[in-house]
């Protein structure tokens, strides 16, 4: 591999990485409150 | 079950990726113009793949969830929405890199990108749409339409840019009349639209489940209120 | 409520005849909408009036942006006439479904004896002869403040313009339906729209800068009337057969 616009190849794959990155840990958050969240719900639920 | 399912999708999706980045670096040879830059295609293209089916898949559960009125179309299309925006993000990002050192500017407003972008929009609007929706039926209803109404829209703006001037390289695969790439090239695009479809499609379960969990909490909640 | 019931704003009221009489036709119901829209609008002139005024704030701050005497702003002459009419037809459409909402008039409107296509086909009538008088203002101000001849393709112009205006009214008209009840409608409403609004303000926008420095429509731009065209029958066709879902559900 020669070097010819080397480092802006790497720019795009590290970009577009860091789109699934980000998108993989919003999922990661969003289904850790989601837990939370039901388990909550479930315990007010029982309590009544 | 599912996520073993999802687990053996994961693993097949990684093991893909490694092969297929292994060959992408090592075994391809550079572009005789473009030099290293070109192997952005094989994120490029897979990615554009990846969301334009998943808009398209989106599009058909939207019409089934009118159909039938059954949530899971409801979450199936909403989740496809979701990570081809993702797609669509990554394609427009990678493909403003490549023409800053092709082009050498970062954008143009040239048919396939304006296409592109458009697309992300009235998509992005689909999502903003399912945060203002309250109540679940008129959320599912209300976006469905709006699914259509958007894929609808994307074709026609596809069909204009055949009018429009292009600067966008031509189809380089051959499946669509006649291509401009080696052999050896093209193939590796297949394989990494395939790995891209499946890590693809393990967030799209993810998402899934996580729209089925919103709705138990939802009437869990209902339940919890009516007594 | 009995025989009569009162829908609108300002007591502009729709009469809708017991069952027993002979039913009225579908395009009579269309007009009825049409009528009670247009008439509750002429007895307020307050939509009307502010996008007319807003036009004209418009077409004075353009002379801002760019100079107005430069050969270049032949090029993009149409474009800046059908921004003008998107973003003041919105101030326009935005209020279309908004109206009804209170004194649960959308709610009388749907129990009415008309299908809900009907109604919105009525409405998009009404919301379309409102764009088209603002549009008759300010295309002859434009032509005046920037010295375009307007006049020159009359025809061809006033098909274009038409054609645009359809599709910037179906759309808006649908949407203006679909986001009656939610939250931040105001802000929801021009998001959803514009970007579906673009392809048929692409191909109106080129048209018109073409015959506005003169060009006749040819085989070279044809294609866009074409997508105008084909813009509106598809968003017209696609709204009648979705209104029902999005209204009555």
């Amino acid at each position: 591999m020669e070097s010819r616009n080397l480092e802006y190849m790497f720019y795009g794959f590290l970009a577009a990485w860091l789109i699934v990155l980000a998108y993989v840990l919003s999922l990661a958050m969003r289904e850790g409150r989601l837990r939370r969240e039901i388990d909550r719900v479930r315990r007010m639920v029982e309590k009544k | 079950m599912r996520s073993k399912i999802l687990l053996a999708l994961g693993a097949v999706c990684a093991g893909l990726l490694t092969w297929d980045f292994y060959r992408i670096f090592d075994m391809l040879p550079d572009e005789a113009n473009q030099g290293a830059i070109y192997r952005i295609i094989y994120i490029h293209v897979p990615s554009a793949g990846t969301a334009f089916t998943f808009f398209t898949i989106a599009m058909l559960a939207s019409v089934l969830y009118l159909a039938t009125g059954k949530f899971k179309y409801d979450a199936v299309s909403a989740a496809l929405i979701e990570v081809g925006l993702v797609f669509a993000g990554i394609v427009l990002v990678t493909g403003s890199i490549w023409a800053r050192i092709i082009w050498g500017v970062w954008w143009a407003w040239e048919a396939r990108l304006t296409t592109m972008l458009i697309c992300w929009l009235t998509y992005a609007g689909y999502l903003m749409l399912r945060r203002a929706v309250e109540e679940p039926t008129q959320r599912a209803r209300l976006s469905a339409v709006l699914s259509i109404f958007g894929f609808a829209e994307v074709v026609i703006v596809y069909k204009a840019n055949v009018w429009w001037r292009t600067l966008h390289p031509g189809p380089v695969l051959t499946i669509r009349n006649g291509g401009g790439m080696a052999p050896g090239m093209e193939n590796e695009i297949y394989w990494n639209m395939l790995a891209f479809v499946c890590l693809a499609v393990v967030m799209v379960m993810v998402r899934m489940r996580q729209e089925e969990i919103a709705r138990e909490i939802d009437s869990l909640r209902r339940m919890a209120h009516s007594y | 409520m009995s025989s009569e019931l009162r829908t609108a704003e300002a007591g502009a009221a729709v009469r809708i005849e017991p069952r027993a009489r002979p039913r009225t036709s579908l395009l009579a119901k269309i007009w009825t909408i049409t009528a009670k829209d247009l008439r509750s609008e002429m007895r307020t002139k307050e939509a009307l009036n502010a996008s007319i005024a807003f036009s004209l704030v418009i077409l004075v701050l353009f002379s801002f942006a760019f100079d107005p005497s430069s050969d270049q702003f032949q090029e993009f002459s149409g474009g800046l006439l059908w921004l003008v009419f998107s973003f003041a037809g919105a101030l326009v459409l935005n209020r279309s479904f908004a109206r009804e909402t209170q004194n649960d008039c959308l709610d009388g409107l749907l129990a009415a004896p008309i299908p809900a296509a009907a109604l919105f086909l009525g409405k998009a009538f009404a919301n379309f002869a409102l764009l088209i008088a603002v549009e008759v203002v300010s295309i002859p101000v434009f032509g005046l403040f920037y010295d375009v001849h307007w006049a020159g393709q009359f025809g061809e112009l006033a098909l274009v313009t038409l054609l645009g205006t359809w599709a910037l009214t179906v759309i808006g008209t649908f949407f203006s339906a679909l986001t009656v009840n939610l939250r931040m409608r105001e802000l929801m409403l021009p998001t959803l729209v514009y970007p579906l609004m673009i392809p048929a303000l692409m191909a109106a926008m080129k048209l018109t800068t073409d015959l506005l420095a003169g060009t006749p429509i040819n085989a070279e731009n044809v294609f866009g009337l074409k997508l105008l065209a084909g813009f509106d029958f598809i968003f017209t066709l696609l709204s009648l057969v979705m209104i029902d879902t999005v209204l009555v559900g």
